[in-house]
């Protein structure tokens, strides 16, 4: 009867009744606690919050994947256009509500892209000439026409999360909810999303929910929802949400840096912050500030001092050409220059030619023409077991290098393979743990620990080699922003301890506070190639390989002046009245 | 890295309906099967790859070249010892073993010719539709069609953990045979469990997007026989005859 007294609530795209639910295998607490959430017809929503929220396991309860395919305790009631998600199967539900994962190497099954955009379709019985008819428009709607046949694996990331999201809308779900799309994108594979989330919008029938780590794209979204541990802590419109910078500190999101930035040098109220640096732009002119010269100074001087105490040229890569053995030409007169100390980060698009680079730089592959040394020997004449000793390679994927019971064993493999002796492994373990922060891991199961703790144990792994350099691929991909910028203080105390690092990522800001030279790859072609601050200063070119700098970077821009951080920015500012 | 074996190609073979290049596939292990004869076994493999090279997808046998020469291999150097008979080359190594290592190794590699001809001619969802018209059910015919799907998701999987074991200085290309067999042992489990987790998220996408929603469907892709079918199931029903009407009255 308890039904009865509350009313069924059928008007709402989405009513969330007291839902708690515990995972089968989750010892203490909840994965989601009490929640209570209405979401009103053709509203666009995205939820954020720091790994383990239970965002996923929200989306996840809306078209009763829980508790139907994956189990557990569960309590309340979810209700879907009129339906209780608990009491239909999975495949019902996905008439009203399509979920896109994040995962879109795993999501996508058919031969070519037309058959994966029918598969929907065709298990609602949809006869054969509407299939057809929404094939031609959901290929529109996702821009992938002209890759009717083309199989899904031959795509680029960006296309598969788009035909990901095809694949769904063709059913035309009602709903439709993403689950981090983003993650695994780089930038024009983002911006390609994003693109059609906003057109979505448009549709004034649709519902949009979005999980998302990006805080500069939720403004476009009509209400955002923060959760922490298991419970909705702020529900709003994103332009008050995003005002409340200690709330996103405290839970470890990343704030907008402009709004941090004014929070940080005056008084103004939560309400009227800029948020964008545009906004921010002219309220800086309008306050009277000025960028301090001497001090400016003073940084770009502190940079050169960095950069005089590099050691001997450690990597040298000159006009490296590599073709693979199906004839594409990957790469094309790269020349690089690395010296000891460096910190190098690689940036590119999907396919652009990182990844066959920095592989060339550990003896993973070898130059179709060109040359690559390596210590000063070249990579030609010796074996990529003796480069590992001079470059450690971590994987983009903890799970692809682990494979130990214990972290110690894990750490151990390399310094063992070598030769040393027990006592030298035993040592050279605790200091690679040490450098990771996971003093008093060794005995535990790697595989039971979080993303961010099997990526140290990774690191770790390659620490014990003690290579001179160490290259990372995508360090931060996965992860939160509290746990990203644990692994990147993780990377400068690295770095600063004399290893040579080079990273290949997409995120921006890590590039922007930590990296000390930036090469630009487009294509298959180095296209840049310097200073940090050099590079970040030339934004319309980095648009061009679209690479959009941090907020507070273009702030600076417009100011005439390439700042990198909001601490750095906060230095600068001049004019304050205290 | 292209892992999938389909090749797309326009032409009669892959137009044939996935009905009638099963049966071409049955009737090849039939007659393979049936007999141990060199001459009928290679009259077989001549057919076999004419049929191939008119479906232009015998560029894929070149993937699998190193399976087919080990399987030739290893049974010409088993059954030379084991055979026995009269013509003694070697201590225990007769002419005849030879011959029939020889025999046994293409009848092995002719069935896996013409199941890689099948593979790389038709698209998987043809194969589960072709089942499905065979009454197979379409959940069994789908899990069927995912065995296939899955194996370059597998090898690709495979080959990126091979990388970062080898950058962490792990030597696997020296070393006998066992030696290295034993270095491949630890890499079965980043595999396996990546696999896992990738299956599990497969798992919830079928579902997400309805699978099962009822017990029938519509298929998009539309099979059919047209008169290249018939011709060909003729062509294969009368030579499997021929050869069982051969075999049950000796005449090879």
């Amino acid at each position: 009867m308890d039904i009865a007294e509350v009313k069924k609530p059928r008007s709402n795209a989405i009513s969330i009744r007291n839902l708690t639910f515990r995972y089968k295998d989750q010892k203490e607490g909840y994965a989601i606690e009490n929640i209570n959430l209405d979401i009103e017809n053709g509203q666009f929503v995205v939820i954020m919050g720091p790994s383990g929220a239970g965002k996923s396991t929200l989306a996840n309860c809306l078209n009763g994947l829980i508790p139907n395919f994956v189990r557990g305790k569960y309590q309340g009631e979810v209700w879907v256009n009129g339906k209780k998600a608990k009491e239909q199967t999975v495949s019902k539900m996905a008439k009203d509500i399509g979920l896109v994962f994040q995962d879109f190497e795993s999501q996508l099954f058919s031969t070519n892209t037309k058959l994966e955009i029918a598969f929907g379709p065709e298990n609602f019985m949809v006869p054969r000439d509407e299939i057809h008819k929404r094939i031609n428009k959901v290929l529109k709607i996702v821009n992938l026409e002209g890759y009717e046949e083309r199989q899904p694996s031959t795509l680029s990331g960006g296309q598969k999360q788009r035909l990901a999201i095809g694949s769904v809308l063709a059913s035309q779900p009602k709903i439709i909810c993403m689950d981090e799309p983003t993650t695994d994108l780089d930038p024009i594979g983002k911006l390609g999303i994003f693109k059609i989330a906003k057109e979505l919008h448009e549709d004034k029938e649709l519902n949009l929910i979005i999980i998302e780590h990006e805080t500069e794209e939720a403004l476009e979204a009509d209400r955002l929802i923060i959760m922490d541990n298991g419970h909705i802590i702020k529900d709003g419109k994103p332009e008050q949400v995003l005002r409340e910078i200690e709330l996103m500190d405290s839970i470890g999101i990343m704030a907008l840096q402009v709004p941090k930035y004014f929070k940080r040098i005056s008084s103004i109220v939560a309400e009227a912050l800029p948020l964008i640096p545009e906004e921010g732009f002219e309220r800086f002119t309008a306050m009277k500030l000025a960028l301090d010269k001497k001090k400016y100074e003073e940084i770009l001087q502190s940079e050169l001092e960095r950069e005089n105490k590099y050691g001997d040229i450690i990597i040298e890569v000159k006009d490296l050409e590599h073709t693979y053995p199906n004839g594409k030409k990957a790469l094309e007169g790269a020349c690089l220059k690395i010296r000891e100390g460096e910190f190098l980060a690689i940036l590119g698009h999907n396919g652009s030619g990182k990844t066959t680079l920095v592989k060339h730089l550990n003896g993973l592959l070898m130059p179709t023409t060109g040359n690559v040394y390596v210590g000063g020997k070249d990579t030609k004449n010796t074996t990529i077991f003796e480069i590992g000793k001079e470059v450690g390679f971590v994987f983009q994927n903890p799970d692809h290098q682990i494979f130990a019971d214990t972290v110690y064993e894990e750490v151990a493999f390399s310094p063992k393979i070598r030769g040393c002796s027990s006592e030298e492994i035993d040592r050279r373990v605790k200091e690679a743990l040490k450098a990771v922060d996971l003093e008093g891991y060794e005995k535990e199961d790697p595989f039971s620990l979080s993303k961010g703790e099997r990526q140290r144990v990774a690191v770790a792994s390659i620490l014990s080699a003690r290579p001179r350099v160490i290259m990372l691929d995508e360090p931060t991909t996965g992860l939160d922003f509290k746990e990203q910028k644990r692994m990147m203080e993780l990377i400068k105390k690295l770095n600063e301890e004399g290893n040579t690092i080079i990273i290949i990522t997409h995120t921006m800001w890590v590039v922007s506070e930590y990296a000390h030279k930036v090469a630009v790859v487009k294509d298959g072609e180095m296209v840049m190639y310097g200073n940090t601050r050099e590079i970040f200063g030339r934004e319309e070119e980095l648009l061009d390989t679209f690479l959009k700098v941090p907020h507070i970077v273009s702030l600076s821009n417009k100011l005439g002046k390439t700042i990198l951080s909001v601490e750095e920015m906060v230095a600068c500012t001049k004019g304050v009245k205290q | 890295m292209d892992m999938f074996l389909y090749l797309d190609k326009d032409t009669f073979l892959h137009r044939l309906d996935p009905r009638t290049k099963l049966l071409v596939v049955l009737a090849t292990f039939i007659v393979a099967l049936m007999f141990d004869t060199l001459q009928v076994l290679l009259v077989l493999t001549a057919i076999i790859l004419t049929y191939g090279y008119m479906g232009k997808v015998l560029s894929n046998l070149k993937r699998i070249r190193v399976i087919l020469l080990m399987i030739a291999f290893f049974s010409i150097v088993l059954w030379s010892f084991a055979k026995g008979g009269d013509t003694r080359l070697l201590g225990l190594i007769t002419l005849e073993g030879i011959i029939y290592g020889f025999i046994i190794g293409i009848k092995f590699n002719v069935m896996i010719i013409s199941g890689m001809i099948f593979l790389s001619s038709t698209k998987i969802e043809e194969i589960s539709l072709g089942l499905v018209k065979l009454r197979v059910p379409y959940r069994g015919a789908f899990a069927f069609s995912t065995a296939i799907r899955l194996v370059p998701m597998i090898v690709g999987t495979s080959y990126t953990i091979t990388q970062a074991q080898k950058s962490r200085g792990l030597d696997l290309d020296s070393g006998t045979f066992i030696q290295k067999f034993k270095k491949y042992v630890p890499l079965l489990i980043p595999t396996l469990i990546s696999i896992i987790r990738g299956t599990n998220v497969f798992a919830m996408a079928l579902e997400s997007k309805g699978f099962g929603y009822d017990d029938s469907r519509t298929n998009y892709l539309e099979i059919g026989f047209d008169w290249t079918d018939y011709l060909v199931i003729v062509l294969t029903v009368a030579i499997t005859a021929f050869s069982i009407f051969a075999k049950l009255n000796h005449l090879f």
